[in-house]
């Protein structure tokens, strides 16, 4: 099942380690080696051997995915440590942990060390002009400066001299002419790069098809249910296309959620990292719960928070409140009158 | 036809594995030369022994009298010389009474028709003595006594009485056999039925695979001027149970109140034989199955006969075969001797080939939550079985240990392997250790 979960990972990594080469196989390489280590280290002198379940390879994929793949390898290799030996093993290893061990890894690695973890390498044939960041970076730099007066993220990101591709303004342009002027429409520049993830940014989370691909395999097999992943999103997404305009001065119904799906590790999160059965809620209905506060909390961390993309922090929040959940949805008893709990 | 008007929620969809054929009836298994029967072949206490080594038993002579009210009847179910009394290991793994018969002698009633007696006139004490006299006990799992089930006080009447024919297991098929064969005669049990519990309601709840006997059952309704609803229910597992066919039906009984009642087409057919034809329960129709076993067949097979000889009726077993469960796949017990004899609560016999029967180790669980969704009960099986595990069985018991019936759904869908079942039974041990 884990290694089934690693598997579908494998086509959205695999388009990370193209667009940013080797330094982004070294990152991946040295997240899981140490993952495994650090497992082999806490099991073995207890006479016990847990690699074939495959968690601690997850978990170390997982971190790397998470990583910019310019970072040193120290901060892979102790984001994943960090994660397995204080995360998980801690507390008795696979099955006990309460929060997700690769979001564990990744926030003490954001907290620790906020530089290494913003060295960003350019996507092979994207422009490099200017600083490399990652667009929803980016796009909270144009607004913390002046004059962000455009009213959709795409725009805002044009406007503050941020550019895209050759190859997304091509293909746009394509689109636009042949299909989209005829209806009035025209799609900003940018919308491609952001839509197949040609742009910087963690090494696994920049294409979002390539993880919906492993997404719907995963769904397909019944290993995740679609309760969480579905109320995460789309809460998320309600509450940014509502609200998301506020902060920029843009006022209601002006946030963009398209951009915001398709930025950082929503998806990621929402299909790989969250439903993670040990630190979710058990019942459906707490699944749902669970979504719908997960989509809470990212939307807040995100707009209004500093903290990376806002998706592992609140992934490693809603985990606090999991136990909770499950005694609260837990169903009456058949044939009796009491509460179950 | 009624159609189930709330589907019930949890149990499991293990692969169907029909290897009886559809039309092949049911089987006479031959007379075993040797019958070892038990005095404790259904819930309650032990019948007391009637005889001795060296008796002459005629076939259906009583040679065990039930030990007070929770208790019944044992008969003979060949003639012949007792050769044995003496203590023996029932397939569940406890030790009771059992009587040794080799056969000897001539049949005074098989093969032989037999009258039929008029019952309609009788008092709804001498119809429960006779279903008493019989030994007919629940036939569908549960083996409790019938006529404790149709003792109601006088003056009272049933709320509902559901005549079930949903298969207790997958790969039994025996309910559906009988309902083919005897349709005639389990209605006119459910009419002896209607006339001890005068129930405001009657359901004949079918599975899906006996959905085709619908308008056959809907015929001998009207024709017998039978007051009762003919309904379909899903089969899935254990859906067939009791109080999830009564769920499944929107009747659901409280806890403690004896409003409703149901009882197997099976016990029914039995309760026919002994009412009508005075016949006392000696034998029952159950399926032989597993794909080790040549000809998988139902059988009618008479108590007290044992596993290999019954196994041999069906052409005998496959070298690929590796554990023999007794009762049906999901809940039989795994038997370590092929001398066990066939009892009242035996619904099958399955077999399993080498890979379905291979142990695996168990993994941590991860919280998956699939054995919530299995359970048909509303449990939380994870966490009573880690209750359990830490030795906190009253912790467990207050979050509904006791209402387990262990089916099996949860320890089936767990991807972990976590022996569940095992481990809530030993936290009910425990209790019950606790209350003593």
């Amino acid at each position: 099942m884990t290694w089934l979960v690693g598997l579908c990972l494998l086509p959205a990594a695999g388009w990370g380690v193209f667009l940013f080469g080797t330094p982004a196989l070294i990152v991946l390489a040295v997240s899981i080696a140490a993952a495994i280590l650090a497992e082999l280290a806490s099991t073995l002198p207890f006479g016990r051997f847990t690699l074939r379940d495959g968690s601690a390879f997850l978990t170390g994929f997982i971190v790397g995915l998470l990583m910019p793949a310019g970072a040193p390898a120290c901060v892979p290799a102790a984001a994943s440590a960090f994660a397995i030996l204080v995360v998980k093993q801690s507390f008795g290893g696979l099955g006990r942990n309460w929060m997700n061990p690769a979001m564990g890894g990744v926030v003490f690695a954001l907290l620790s060390w906020p530089g290494p973890m913003s060295q960003w390498i350019a996507p092979k044939g994207g422009a490099v002009q200017g600083a490399v960041m990652p667009p929803l970076e980016a796009l909270r730099a144009a607004m913390a400066g002046p004059g962000a007066k455009e009213t959709t993220p795409l725009a805002i990101l044009s406007s503050s001299g941020f550019t895209f591709s050759d190859l997304d303004s091509q293909v746009l342009g394509w689109i636009n002419t042949h299909v989209f002027s005829p209806m009035g429409i025209s799609l900003p520049p940018g919308t491609f790069d952001v839509l197949i993830g040609h742009v910087a940014g963690g090494i696994g989370i920049v294409s979002v098809p390539l993880l919906m691909l492993g997404a719907w395999f995963l769904l397909f097999r019944g290993i995740i249910r679609w309760h969480l992943p579905v109320m995460y999103l789309g809460t998320f997404a309600i509450l940014a296309a509502v609200f998301g305009g506020l902060g920029s001065g843009n006022g209601w119904f002006a946030g963009g959620p398209g951009f915001h799906l398709f930025s950082g590790s929503l998806v990621l999160g929402a299909f790989f990292v969250a439903p993670d059965p040990v630190t979710s809620p058990m019942t459906n209905k707490g699944k749902c719960i669970f979504g719908i506060g997960l989509g809470t909390l990212t939307f807040f961390l995100r707009f209004f928070g500093s903290l990376g993309d806002g998706v592992a922090a609140s992934i490693v929040l809603g985990n606090c409140a999991a136990p909770l959940l499950d005694r609260w949805t837990s169903r009456r008893v058949t044939g009796t009158q009491g509460g179950a709990a | 036809m009624t159609y189930p008007t709330k589907l019930p929620r949890g149990g499991v969809d293990p692969p169907a594995e029909t290897l009886v054929p559809r039309d092949s009836g049911i089987t006479n298994a031959a007379v075993p030369s040797r019958a070892l029967i038990p005095l404790l072949q259904h819930s309650g206490k032990p019948a007391l022994c009637l005889v001795k080594p060296g008796d002459r038993v005629k076939e259906g002579m009583l040679i065990g009298n039930a030990d007070g009210s929770r208790s019944a009847n044992v008969h003979a179910t060949i003639p012949g010389i007792v050769v044995e009394v003496g203590e023996h290991c029932l397939p569940t793994g406890e030790v009771c009474t059992a009587v040794a018969i080799e056969l000897g002698g001539e049949f005074e009633t098989s093969g032989k028709p037999r009258s039929r007696r008029e019952w309609e006139s009788l008092s709804r004490l001498d119809l429960l003595e006779r279903i008493r006299r019989a030994g007919v006990v629940g036939l569908g799992g549960g083996s409790i006594p019938t006529h404790l089930k149709l003792a109601i006080p006088p003056g009272s009447a049933s709320s509902i009485f559901v005549a079930n024919g949903v298969e207790s297991e997958p790969s039994i098929c025996a309910d559906d056999a009988l309902l083919r064969e005897k349709p005639s005669d389990i209605m006119e049990g459910l009419r002896i039925c209607q006339a001890l519990l005068t129930p405001a309601r009657t359901v004949i709840a079918l599975g899906e695979q006996s959905e085709d006997l619908v308008p056959e059952f809907e015929r001998l309704v009207r024709q017998k001027g039978i007051k009762a609803d003919v309904a379909v229910l899903p089969s899935r597992y254990p859906h067939g149970h009791e109080q999830l066919v009564l769920a499944a039906l929107g009747s659901r009984s409280p806890a403690g109140e004896q409003s409703a009642t149901v009882l197997n087409v099976a016990t029914l057919y039995a309760i026919f034989e002994a009412v009508i034809l005075d016949k006392p329960l000696i034998e029952r129709v159950l399926t032989v199955t597993g794909s080790p076993v040549s000809h998988p067949r139902n059988l009618k097979v008479r108590f007290g006969m044992g596993v290999r000889d019954l196994l041999e009726e069906c052409g005998g077993l496959s070298s690929g075969a590796a554990k023999i469960v007794m009762g049906g796949p999901m809940r039989g017990v795994s038997v370590d001797s092929l001398d066990l004899p066939v009892t009242k609560v035996t619904s099958g016999i399955v077999a399993f080939e080498g890979l379905a029967a291979r142990p695996h180790a168990e993994l941590p669980c991860i919280r998956c939550g699939s054995c919530i969704e299995a359970c048909p009960w509303n449990l939380v099986p994870t966490r009573l079985f880690k209750l359990v595990r830490i030795g906190a069985a009253a912790a467990a018991e207050r979050e509904g240990l006791s209402s387990c019936t262990e089916c099996g759904c949860c320890a089936y869908s767990c991807p972990s392997r976590i022996p569940l079942v095992a481990v809530l039974r030993q936290g009910k041990h425990a209790l019950r250790g606790s209350d003593a």
